[in-house]
């Protein structure tokens, strides 16, 4: 499905982003990539859909070569990758239907756009996907009126739009609240589980990825230096990945009471030092 | 952990920091005073008169405020402001229709002179021209182009205060498409739209409540424009101020610029306010405020 061949990012400043990545994520899994910011684990997700170019190796998705896809060919490829974002990049002023509609551009012509009138049909698929994350009520109000969680929501809808293959999701929930953070993961397992849609999230909290991850990738300085199942990811796992002893700061808590908190190996004073 | 500084230990010395030079300052003030004293020297003006300018202007005033004062009912008074009141109506036209020129044109040249929008060559090139438009005042637009095309008359002053309205227009426009929020931006790239898609549904969205208040801002400004434009001939509340200038009819000046201040007054206030409510959101209301402590429904 997304198949990467010794692929290597290079930063026009000479800053490596990603350094001889081979990977293969087959169609329909659920995956999590943690590690450390300046990793290299958004540049992973964003090489995918080409908003990041690839500088050496090759990387197929969905049958289709990203690395040197240009214009009408990468503007394809990215109608199938739906993209989700940290600060949810809605235009606040619109509406939440038409910024669900920015997922259907990619269908629709340059006059019936220009001129904002969608087809029917692409109409309904905005609705139905407000509906598959239970904020249809929304659809006319300013993106603005709403909060942190159903502007994530409206981002879903609007990749959900798209019909994609494909969903990355970098850094979900880093803007939200704890039990809103876990409210936007369970959407975006649900849409995995129900429509097949592989998924790359990137997380930076360890408890997440462990909870929602079929597979987690550990990266750092833009290598891949874990690849397995939540379960073999335990803390000294988590503790090779980020080169250092865990801390509060890599959990983000319970959403309810039942979840149990995350074992510490290390000392937590010793992380305040 | 704390940041309090332990006191100094009694009969240590210290050297304070040398103060900085006030060099610069001093001659910056002097050259100043000198231009301001070359100034006063080489305008040739009469000085003196100054001192009989207040004696003067009251009487002015005087007799201006006689005009005003007179029974706007009655013959001929009643005459003298409606006649105004329409020359400045017909100011308004030619403020509006120049606006709208203005508003038009700049909105694409905007786009060009952006950079996160048009090539860099693109931008310098337009840039250099709303430069160039903004240097000449509209008083030389009419005077020079658009007087010896379009005649004597309202067209002519439009015209002028249109392009002038580019000049500006588009460089306001311009740098509110500079300072957007490239998030939007890039999750409409990201979902596969094209160049013209993006900027019509991340990049307008976000930059048409600023530009639509320029363009309000520029119409109270053209309104003032025009009245000038109209001392030239081109048509309006200044065509009949430069008549009676001539004829020295004090008490119809006085119900003119009465006209002209009254009016100008109430379009700004209605434009600020439709101003203020474009870029602030309309204020709170009965309705938003019961919207805002119901609480939510929890999510499904």
């Amino acid at each position: 499905m997304i198949e990467f061949r010794s692929v290597t990012v290079t930063y026009p400043d000479g800053t490596v982003g990603l350094d001889d990545i081979t990977l293969d994520i087959p169609a329909g899994q659920f995956v999590v990539v943690v590690g450390l910011s300046g990793a290299g684990k958004s540049t992973l997700i964003r090489s995918v859909n080409g908003l990041v170019p690839v500088t050496n190796g090759e990387l197929v998705v969905d049958g289709s070569a990203v690395h040197g896809a240009k214009g009408r060919a990468l503007r394809r490829l990215r109608a199938r990758v739906g993209m989700i974002f940290q600060s949810f990049n809605l235009v606040k002023r619109s509406s939440v239907l038409t910024n669900v509609l920015v997922g259907r551009l990619h269908a629709t012509g340059f006059l019936r756009s220009m001129l904002g009138w969608f087809r029917a049909s692409d109409k309904q698929l905005a609705f139905e996907a407000l509906d598959r994350v239970g904020i249809l009520e929304k659809a006319y109000n300013r993106a603005s009126a709403l909060s942190g969680g159903q502007q994530q929501r409206v981002a879903i809808a609007r990749v959900l739009a798209q019909q994609p293959s494909v969903i990355l999701a970098d850094e979900p929930v880093a803007s939200l609240d704890p039990p809103t953070a876990h409210m936007v993961m369970r959407d975006l397992q649900r849409i995995n589980r129900e429509l097949g849609i592989t998924t790359i999230v990137n997380l930076h909290f360890l408890d997440l990825a462990r909870e929602f991850g079929d597979r987690i990738i550990g990266m750092r300085d833009g290598k891949v230096v874990f690849d397995g199942s939540g379960v073999q990811a335990d803390d000294a796992v988590f503790e090779r990945i980020y080169g250092r002893s865990l801390t509060n700061e890599d959990v983000l808590g319970a959403d309810d009471v039942e979840a149990a908190p995350v074992s510490l190996t290390s000392d937590p004073d010793a992380a305040a030092r | 952990m704390s940041t309090i500084t332990p006191p100094r230990a009694p009969g240590r010395s210290f050297t304070p920091p040398p103060a900085p030079s006030k060099l610069r300052e001093t001659i910056g003030m002097l050259a100043v005073t000198l231009v301001f004293a070359l100034a006063v020297v080489l305008a040739d003006a009469n000085w003196p008169r100054l001192l009989e300018a207040p004696a003067v202007l009251g009487e002015f005033v005087v007799l201006m405020t006689q005009g005003v004062l007179q029974n706007p009912l009655e013959a001929p008074t009643n005459e003298y402001w409606t006649r105004s009141l329409e020359l400045m109506i017909e100011s308004l036209h030619i403020a509006w229709i120049g606006t709208l020129i203005g508003a038009i044109l700049s909105f694409p040249l905007g786009f060009l002179a952006a950079r996160n929008v048009a090539p860099p060559g693109v931008v310098v090139v337009v840039r250099q021209i709303l430069n160039a438009i903004r240097a000449i005042p509209e008083i030389i637009f009419a005077i020079a182009i658009m007087l010896p095309i379009f005649g004597l008359g309202p067209l002519a002053g439009a015209l002028a205060i249109g392009v002038n309205s580019v000049g500006t227009l588009g460089k306001l426009t311009s740098e509110a498409i500079e300072s957007i929020d490239t998030g939007p931006v890039e999750s409409a790239r990201a979902s596969g739209a094209s160049r013209w898609q993006v900027i019509r549904y991340a990049m307008v969205p976000q930059v048409m409540p600023e530009v639509v208040a320029y363009w309000l801002y520029r119409f109270e400004i053209n309104i003032r424009a025009s009245a000038i434009l109209g001392v030239l001939g081109a048509g309006g509340i200044g065509s009949i101020l430069s008549a009676l200038f001539n004829i020295r009819a004090w008490d119809r000046i006085g119900v003119t610029l009465a006209v002209i201040i009254i009016v100008t007054l109430i379009i700004d206030a209605i434009s600020g306010s439709i101003r203020h409510r474009i870029i602030h959101g309309a204020a709170p209301r009965g309705v938003r405020r019961r919207r805002a402590l119901t609480p939510e429904p929890p999510p499904v």
